[in-house]
């Protein structure tokens, strides 16, 4: 009658499966840990997030709540068992085909998800796709491609276009298919058999000092722990991303400044470190008021949060040009407003994980870290720096990334896993929770806003007096960076005379605040866009044509003084919508209109927003190198440093190499990120990977073309080709050819190999903010359609249209899943995320957009190439989720005539304005 | 976190699982939608786990002269797919349209939910509005507890640690009977902010034996009996339909918690009451 410990027998993908388990334990972890199908991933541990959705009896189910013993004598699908034959399945195919896996940790859970409908029902309407995937929630792609994906599960192959020319051509991505079959490794799907896990014992105060107590009486007590770790085991204890300010500790000194900031750090195994009561860790806390608004913070004289930040300010910001206040004295109409936005989660699926192991090659004794990063080479320079080794002893080997948007750049488990493995010598992993990832990475910034814009009676801009405060938590992370990119964006994609935009990081006792797609620019637009439509209504001109009227465009000049000469798609952008717009108007006004629904609660509205977005890092020098060989056996080879975060580095890296060699993409292979084979190709921050890491693959592309055609004594016209290992070079009147396998080669096999630099070329600003800060922008606009319900105060979404500059789309799927994938998010900020600490720090109560709350979304790409850009690209991936929530905003506005500057735009918030507005 | 240790036993008969439940700190597992997360966070930490998944008499679904009797280890998706309840229990499907999602209803339970005792869940809403009975057993014997007893407090029922809930009947549904379902929540499948479960019976263009079960709101799924009075044998005119909107206002205080404020959750419960009842007034035969 005991079942426990028991052999549990089922079958798992057709095979019958017998093994001895605790029947208690979750299926999703026998699974993964004992039957090694780390293809059902595991993001909540609480039925929130579905990405460990599998089959069991033919129907989906959160294999994390699920006990194991529950499975007995049923048979269970995983992501594994999908392939028929070997070969991926059609619905598998489908996701390729249609890009609807971006970085690929929810897919395995979609996959599942949606093969349970397709048995089911084989034609899916688009709202029974929806649904069927409602449980299983993604962060990257907006969903729409998914569910184009699920209608279209057809018997077609996936070809990749056959075009000479692989730039501008919608390739598949190429890290897709071991995504969508469950095989690529993300942080926590590899370990050492013998490695040990960590328990991290965190602060459940925001402020307060602390003493460690008897630190061996409690480990005798607890034979599980093999070692306690504290600060005074880490050599240098400071990082920050930073390089000139590292202020976070990796384990806590004497005082906490953020509720969940880690202090102790036990290590051994896993289970039995559970199992030690939190009360029992000896540690005496003196918990001191903290200071939690950035107003209390900069008024609380002496009391510092850090002794290096006066008044709590970790930096200032500031652009000034002309005379703004005199100019807002002048204006025909002035409209001003203040506002507040919420802490932001990433809410990236994948929790941070990985491992670190010690390990010896000819340079002697070396720290291997294996985790999910979006900047290989600053976590090894981070790492190497606090264990005070040469950077060269520290190789970091990044996982396949489930997901980052910005919170991934600073090190997370990195520097505890490294300095346990280094430590003890052996192997140390290590999986957040999803709390522990919740309440101790960082988050978007919090912000509050002033602003009042002028213009003249015709319409045009003359002035924008803009002031924010952002609160940038306990530590610097990218405070500073936030501080500096706003006031050069503040003024918008408009030309406006005249500027004064000041911001302050001000740190509290919150968590972290870092980096977040777009670095407080899509704050600022929730207040300035909304001016912007204020204004237009003061001036009786059309919301989208005040707009227009009002875009930058290449020959003008910037809030920086710089002029823009070429590469300023506003104005097309804009164009591009004007159907869209007037249609979605006469549709509101219609609706509204009718006389049967005089009573209804129902009310439509249409909003605009635009956005511009200075590509790759404010001012500082941000290169990228890169590597492109081509190898004896015939194979041209990548050592691509730009890390693939899901946006599609590993595809659209080798298209422009290709194009740039002049071979055919197939022929390419790659390593990505590895930070012993690539060069450093910066972080996959700041929209920058496209642009700055995409010229350098164009550069080395370039560059080993030269070579090739030294190396086989052609021209710069020859057309190259390869047959196997021989290398041909057609001129017209002759074909040159040339064995590479006879070549001599290095270690890797390259016979030839061609390095590409680029670093954006810009002027650092001067004390009002003048300079040159970014070598390119993008441009964009977007509109929202929606529905208000008056008496509920929801908001039901119908359309988005968003227009987007991307200076060439090298490939266009990818681009419209980046565009897809932000709107979703902005969706999120504007009606429903908020991140409390100690009461959101799960996916049930923190709310981020399912696959019902993204309505279709029509993408209009904008090609005005820039001449810096490889083969005229930008970068899209900031750029997309900026005008959304201002564009919902203004919407709102539209249908019901309140306007919010508090967000998120929660039903509550919308039914008390509607109760307080006159109407 | 994994959960602390436990024993774990999968019996085959009803006695053989009321007999381990006479023991100690012993929990039941059903479709373990709640309870594992909760084992796993160690809030729930029982010496010995139960699993009922085969006991397959609390399986499935019974029209019966007096009613439906739902097994206690019934699945959301088995009430979904079955067409029988289109006539003997529109109301019924109509609400579990609403829980959660796809791999939820597929393991989750219906004795699972009641007996979690949620008080924004749609299953004790329908229970507690149809006036269901719940029949619990252990092996000191069988007794049959009505809904509104039941159903105790936030997370809290009248089931003994000894006792398994068997079975929940919800009274015949007659073919004259009108009813709406209505709930908000912030994103489908979420628990509800505020929710409301109505059925008249039309006689003579009138309401009789209205039942007006809100949730979300209190500490339990509660039936309203003061507005539940002003509809009886009363015609569901528009006037009065905004006459209860304002009663409901008055007799009910609903929390305040993350996702909302008092003030919204009651001002919603307004909205939702009247629309459930302007639902309930369209021909029965357009709802399904």
């Amino acid at each position: 009658m005991d079942d426990t410990t028991r052999t549990l027998a089922f079958i798992v993908n057709g095979r019958p499966v017998e093994l001895s388990v605790d029947p208690a334990r979750r299926l999703s972890e026998v699974l993964r840990e004992d039957l090694g199908l780390t293809g059902t991933k595991i993001g909540c541990h609480a039925g929130d997030c579905g990405a460990c959705t599998i089959l069991v009896a033919g129907r989906q189910v959160c294999a994390c709540l699920m006990a194991a013993g529950q499975a007995a004598n049923q048979e269970v699908v995983t992501v594994e068992g999908l392939a028929e034959d070997g070969q991926l399945n059609a619905l598998q195919r489908a996701f390729l085909r249609h890009g609807a896996a971006q970085c690929g940790i929810c897919t395995p859970g979609m996959l599942m998800a949606a093969t349970d409908l397709l048995r089911r029902n084989p034609s899916p309407t688009e709202a029974e796709a929806q649904a069927a995937i409602g449980g299983v929630l993604c962060r990257c792609t907006g969903y729409r491609q998914i569910v184009a994906a699920i209608r279209d599960a057809t018997s077609a192959p996936v070809d990749q276009p056959a075009d000479a020319q692989a730039v501008g051509s919608r390739i598949v991505r190429l890290d897709g298919p071991d995504k969508v079959a469950g095989k690529a490794k993300y942080g926590a799907d590899l370990w050492p058999t013998d490695a040990l896990s960590l328990r991290i014992v965190r602060s459940p105060y925001a402020r307060a000092r602390f003493v460690l107590g008897d630190l061996p009486a409690f480990r005798a007590r607890y034979p599980a722990i093999v070692a306690i770790l504290t600060a005074q085991d880490i050599p240098d204890n400071r990082f920050s991303i930073v390089p000139d300010l590292k202020d976070q500790p990796a384990l806590a000194v004497e005082q906490v400044r953020f509720r969940g900031e880690a202090v102790l750090c036990l290590v051994g195994e896993h289970d039995a470190l559970a199992a030690i009561p939190e009360a029992d860790v000896p540690i005496t806390w003196f918990p001191h008021q903290p200071l939690t608004e950035p107003e209390q913070a900069l008024t609380a004289t002496g009391d510092l949060i850090h002794e290096f930040a006066p008044e709590n300010v970790l930096c200032r910001g500031r652009v000034v040009r002309g005379d703004a206040a005199a100019a807002l004295r002048a204006s025909a109409h002035v409209a001003q407003a203040e506002g507040r936005t919420q802490y932001i989660e990433h809410a990236y699926i994948e929790p941070e994980a990985g491992y670190a192991e010690v390990f010896s090659d000819a340079n002697g004794e070396r720290l291997r870290i294996f985790a999910c990063t979006q900047t290989p080479y600053m976590d090894r320079e981070e790492i190497a720096r606090m264990l005070k080794l040469p950077d060269d002893r520290v190789h970091i080997v990044p996982s396949a990334m489930g997901g980052g948007f910005g919170g991934k750049l600073d090190i997370a488990i990195q520097p505890l896993i490294a300095v346990a493995a280094w430590k003890l010598k052996r192997p140390v992993r290590h999986t957040y929770s999803r709390s522990e990832s919740m309440i101790s990475t960082t988050k978007r910034h919090p912000a509050r806003i002033r602003a009042r814009i002028g213009c003249d009676a015709h319409g045009l801009l003359t002035a924008i007096d803009f002031a924010a405060d952002f609160n940038t938590g306990a530590y610097a992370s990218f405070g500073s960076t936030v501080a500096n990119r706003v006031p050069v964006h503040a003024s918008g994609p408009y030309a406006v005379p005249a500027v004064r935009a000041l911001t302050r990081a001000v740190f509290t006792n919150n968590a972290v605040a870092g980096a977040f797609r777009g670095f407080g620019v899509p704050q600022s637009v929730v207040i300035t866009e909304t001016l912007i439509d204020e204004l237009a209504e003061a001036a009786g001109i059309d919301r989208l044509e005040f707009r227009y009227r009002n875009a930058l465009r290449a020959g003008q000049v910037t809030a920086t003084g710089q002029r823009l000469t070429a590469s300023a798609g506003l104005a097309e952008c804009l164009q591009r919508l004007r159907p869209a717009w007037t249609q979605a108007l006469a549709d509101r006004r219609q609706f509204n209109g009718d006389p049967g629904r005089a009573t209804s609660p129902l009310r439509r509205g249409v909003g605009i927003a635009c956005m511009w977005y200075g590509i790759g890092v404010t001012v500082f020098a941000n290169p990228s190198t890169m590597v492109g060989a081509l190898r004896r056996n015939g194979r041209l080879f990548l050592y691509n440093g730009a890390q693939e975060i899901g946006q599609g580095t590993a595809t659209i890296m080798p298209q422009i190499f290709a194009d740039a060699v002049g071979l055919p993409l197939a022929l390419v292979d790659q390593v990505m990120g590895d930070t012993d084979l690539t060069a450093d190709a910066g972080k996959s921050s700041a929209s920058r990977q496209t642009f700055i890491s995409g010229n350098a693959a164009k550069f080395a592309g370039e560059a080993l073309r030269r070579e090739l055609l030294k190396l086989i004594g052609a021209s710069q016209r020859a057309r190259l080709a390869l047959q196997g290992t021989v290398l041909l070079a057609d001129e017209g009147a002759r074909e040159l050819r040339l064995d590479l396998a006879q070549l001599p080669a290095d270690e890797h096999g390259d016979v030839a190999r061609g390095e590409g630099y680029f670093n954006p070329p810009t002027v650092p600003l001067d004390a009002n903010g003048q300079g040159v800060p970014y070598a390119s922008y993008a441009f964009g606009a977007q509109i929202a359609e929606l529905e208000v319900d008056r008496e509920l105060g929801t908001v039901r979404l119908i359309r988005i249209h968003a227009a987007h500059d991307v200076g060439r789309a090298i490939n266009p799927t990818l681009v419209e899943g980046q565009i897809y994938g932000g709107i979703a998010q902005g969706i999120g900020f504007a009606l429903m995320e908020e991140y409390v600490s100690g009461r959101t720090d799960n996916l049930h109560d923190y709310l981020i957009p399912t696959s019902g709350d993204v309505p279709p979304i029509s993408i209009h790409l904008i090609e005005d190439g820039d001449p810096l850009g490889p083969y005229g690209a930008k970068g899209v991936g900031e750029p997309s989720l900026i005008p959304t929530a201002p564009a919902i905003l203004n919407a709102i506005y539209d249908a019901v005539g309140i306007r919010l500057t508090s967000i998120p735009a929660t039903p509550a918030r919308i039914r008390a304005a509607l109760a307080r507005s006159p109407v | 976190m994994k959960p602390a240790p436990f024993e774990y036993s999968r019996p085959e008969s009803l006695n053989e699982a009321l007999s381990l439940l006479a023991g100690d700190e012993v929990r039941p597992i059903a479709g373990g939608q709640s309870l594992v997360p909760l084992l796993a966070l160690r809030l729930v930490t029982p010496k010995r786990l139960v699993d009922l998944s085969r006991l397959i008499e609390l399986r499935g679904i019974k029209v019966e002269s007096d009613g439906i009797r739902i097994g206690a280890l019934t699945r959301w998706c088995e009430i979904l797919s079955d067409a029988r309840l289109g006539e003997h229990h529109p109301l019924l499907r109509e609400a579990v349209r609403h829980t959660a999602h796809y791999q939820i209803r597929n393991r989750g339970t219906v004795g699972g939910s009641c007996c979690h005792a949620d008080p924004a869940a749609e299953m004790p809403a329908i229970a507690v509005t149809c006036a269901a009975e719940f029949e619990v057993m252990s092996l000191r014997g069988r007794r049959i507890i009505a809904a509104r007893e039941f159903f105790r407090s936030v997370f809290t029922t009248a089931l003994e640690p000894d006792e398994l809930l068997i079975s929940i009947r919800l009274p015949t549904w007659r073919p004259e009977r009108r009813y709406g379902f209505q709930e908000l929540a912030r994103r489908q499948g979420d628990f509800a902010l505020a929710g409301c479960a109505l059925y008249w019976d039309e006689a003579g263009g009138c309401c009789r034996d209205p039942h007006v079960g809100v949730f979300g709101v209190a500490e339990t799924a509660i039936r309203v009996p003061q507005i539940e009075a002003a509809l009886e044998d009363r015609k569901i005119t528009d006037e009065i339909i905004r006459s209860v909107a304002r009663t409901i206002r008055d007799v009910t205080a609903p929390p305040t918690d993350l996702h909302a404020t008092s003030a919204y959750r009651s001002a919603v419960l307004a909205v939702l009451l009247e629309r459930a009842l302007r639902a309930s007034l369209h021909d029965p035969s357009h709802h399904d």
